[in-house]
C-alpha cells in the first residue's frame, strides 16, 4: 500500500477482531481482566504485553496510535486527550526547571500562555524567538535548551520557517526538533523528510474528520537520540530509542492521565479514511478565497502560503508537497471593521476551532490572544485588525459569496 | 546454560543469541520488545549477534504497553 488513503482505510490492526469486524470495536471499558496474579504483576513490570488500564493504554487507542504513526513513518505515537495535553505531556517530559524551551514567538496562543503562564513558575525557561532568523535561533539554542519548538505553519500569523535549517541548528545544538503539525497533516509531504524529530499535534482538527471530537498525538519520528536529552538519557538507557514514548506511557502521560477516550480515538480512526479529501479541498478553497480577497480595496493584507504574494511561498511549496493549509488571516482597518465584517457574515461561523468542514471565522486579538497585553499581541504577530478564516470543505463560490457582500457594509 | 529470565531460573539451551532466544522462549510480540541483558539496553539491529551465556539475566520488556498478539 503506498497510497495515503489506501493506508488510512485499508491498514490492518495488530490484532484481528474475534468477530471479523470490519472496523476497529470500541474497547469502552475501563479495565483488562487477568488470569493470574502472576500475569498482572508481569504486565505492571512491563514484561508482558497487555492492557491494563484505559488511561495507561487501550485496544481502540492503540489501533488509532498505529494509524497516526503509519501516517507520518513514525517509530511510535502516544494519543492524548487534546493537542494541548499533547504538547503539556511532551515538555514535561522533556523540560524541567532550569532548562529553556526555544519557541517560534509565533505559537497559538493557548500554547504561548502554557509555556509563559503555567509552566514558567516552575522554573522552565521560554527563549521567544523568529524562527526565519536563523542566527537568533542558533543563539538561543546554547546549553540548556531542551526543544526547539514551532508550527509548521504559524496560526495565525500564517509564517513558514525553513525546517530544514532548522533541524540542522538543532542537531547542532544537540536538541530535538518538535513541530505542531496540526495544520499540516502527513498528507503529500512527511514531516521526518524535513528533519523533524517529534510532531505534536491536536487531531480534533483535520484528524478528527469535522469537528467530531477532542484528541491529540505526539509521534517519535525516530531520528532523534534521546541519549543527548538530560531528561530522557536515564530512559534511553533503559529503552534505547523508545525512551521518549516509554517515558510519556510508563510516567509522564500516565500520571498526568490526558488520554484520549476509546470513543473519540474511533470517530478520529474513521475521520482518517477522509483526511486527504479533506485536506485538499480545504487547501483548494483557501486559496480561491485568498486570491478574491487579495483583490478587494478595502482587506490590507492577505497571509496564506499559497499566494504567490507570501513572502516564505517557495519554502512552502518545497515543504508541503504544494499544499498550503485551510487556514489565512487578512487585515483590516481596525477591530471595529473587523466586527462588523463579521457581524454581517450569512454562511461562515463565528466560532474558535480550525480545520473543521465549515469554513469559521474569529477575531484572534479579541479571543485566543486577548489574555496577552497590546504590545505583546504586537510582537506575536496579532494585531488589532486581524481575522483568521478556516476554510471548510465548502463550495468556494458559496464563501466568495459571503465574503464580498459581507465586504460591502465596510 | 541457566539464565535468568525476566526474574525467573530458566535452563535453556546453549550457544543461543538474543534472537534465538525470542524465537525458542517464544516470547510474545518480539517486535515490540525491547530487551536489557544483565541490565544493558540491547540495540535491536544486535540481536543477532548478541550472545547469551551461562548466569547471564535477561528481561523482555514492553514500554509501549498494547495488547499480546498470542
Amino acid at each position: 500500500m503506498s497510497g495515503f488513503s489506501t493506508l488510512m482505510i485499508h491498514g490492518r490492526p495488530n490484532l484481528p477482531d474475534a468477530h471479523g469486524a470490519l472496523r476497529m470495536p470500541i474497547y469502552d471499558n475501563v479495565a483488562f481482566e487477568f488470569g493470574s496474579s502472576r500475569d498482572i504483576q508481569l504486565a505492571f513490570e512491563g514484561r508482558k504485553p497487555a492492557h491494563s488500564y484505559t488511561r495507561i493504554s487501550n485496544p481502540t487507542v492503540e489501533f488509532l496510535e498505529q494509524r497516526l504513526a503509519a501516517a507520518s513513518g513514525a517509530m511510535g505515537c502516544v494519543a492524548t486527550a487534546s493537542g494541548m495535553a499533547a504538547i503539556s505531556a511532551l515538555v514535561l517530559a522533556l523540560g524541567g526547571a532550569g532548562s529553556r524551551v526555544v519557541a517560534s514567538r509565533y505559537l497559538f496562543g493557548n500554547t504561548a500562555s502554557l509555556l509563559e503562564g503555567t509552566l514558567k513558575p516552575w522554573g522552565l525557561e521560554t527563549a521567544w524567538v523568529d524562527m526565519g532568523d536563523l542566527a537568533a535561533v542558533e543563539a538561543a539554542l546554547k546549553p540548556g535548551a531542551c526543544m526547539l519548538f514551532l508550527e509548521s505553519i504559524s496560526n495565525p500569523q500564517q509564517q513558514v520557517a525553513d525546517l530544514k535549517a532548522l533541524s540542522g541548528l538543532a542537531q547542532a545544538a544537540g536538541v530535538p526538533l518538535v513541530v505542531d503539525t496540526t495544520v499540516t497533516p502527513p498528507v503529500g509531504y512527511k514531516p521526518k523528510d524535513l528533519g523533524v524529530d517529534v510532531e505534536v499535534l491536536s487531531t480534533t482538527k483535520f484528524i478528527s474528520g469535522g469537528a467530531t471530537s477532542m484528541g491529540g498525538a505526539i509521534l517519535d519520528l525516530g531520528s532523534f537520540d534521546w541519549k543527548q536529552s538530560p531528561k530522557l538519557a536515564p530512559w534511553a538507557a533503559q529503552a534505547g530509542p523508545l525512551a521518549l514514548l516509554a517515558a510519556l506511557r510508563r510516567e509522564v502521560h500516565r500520571n498526568l492521565g490526558g488520554c484520549l477516550s476509546p470513543h473519540n480515538a474511533s470517530l478520529q480512526a474513521l475521520g482518517l479514511e477522509t483526511l486527504e479529501l479533506r485536506v485538499r479541498a480545504a487547501a483548494a478553497n483557501a486559496l480561491a478565497v485568498a486570491r478574491f480577497l487579495e483583490g478587494q480595496p478595502k482587506v490590507l493584507g492577505v497571509n496564506y502560503p499559497g499566494l504567490e504574494s507570501h513572502p516564505q511561498h517557495g519554502l512552502a511549496r518545497a515543504q508541503f508537497g504544494g499544499l498550503f493549509g485551510g487556514i489565512l488571516s487578512f487585515s483590516l482597518a481596525d477591530r471595529p471593521a473587523c466586527y462588523r465584517l463579521m457581524d454581517q457574515l450569512a454562511l461562515i461561523r463565528r466560532a474558535t476551532n480550525i480545520n473543521d468542514n465549515k469554513t469559521l471565522i474569529i477575531h484572534p486579538a479579541s479571543t485566543i490572544f486577548s489574555e496577552f497585553p497590546p504590545l505583546a499581541r504586537q510582537q506575536q504577530g496579532v494585531p488589532e485588525g486581524l481575522l483568521r478564516l478556516s476554510l471548510g470543505i465548502e463550495n468556494a463560490p458559496d464563501l466568495v459569496d459571503d465574503l464580498a457582500q459581507a465586504l460591502e457594509v465596510l | 546454560m541457566k539464565l535468568v529470565i525476566n526474574s525467573e531460573n530458566r535452563d535453556v539451551a546453549d550457544g543461543q543469541t538474543v534472537l534465538d532466544l525470542l524465537g525458542s522462549l517464544k516470547v510474545e510480540s518480539p517486535d515490540m520488545v525491547s530487551v536489557q541483558l544483565n541490565g544493558e539496553f540491547v540495540e535491536r539491529a544486535s540481536f543477532g549477534k548478541t550472545g547469551v551465556k551461562d548466569g547471564d539475566a535477561i528481561d523482555f520488556l514492553y514500554f509501549m504497553g498494547g495488547g499480546s498478539r498470542a
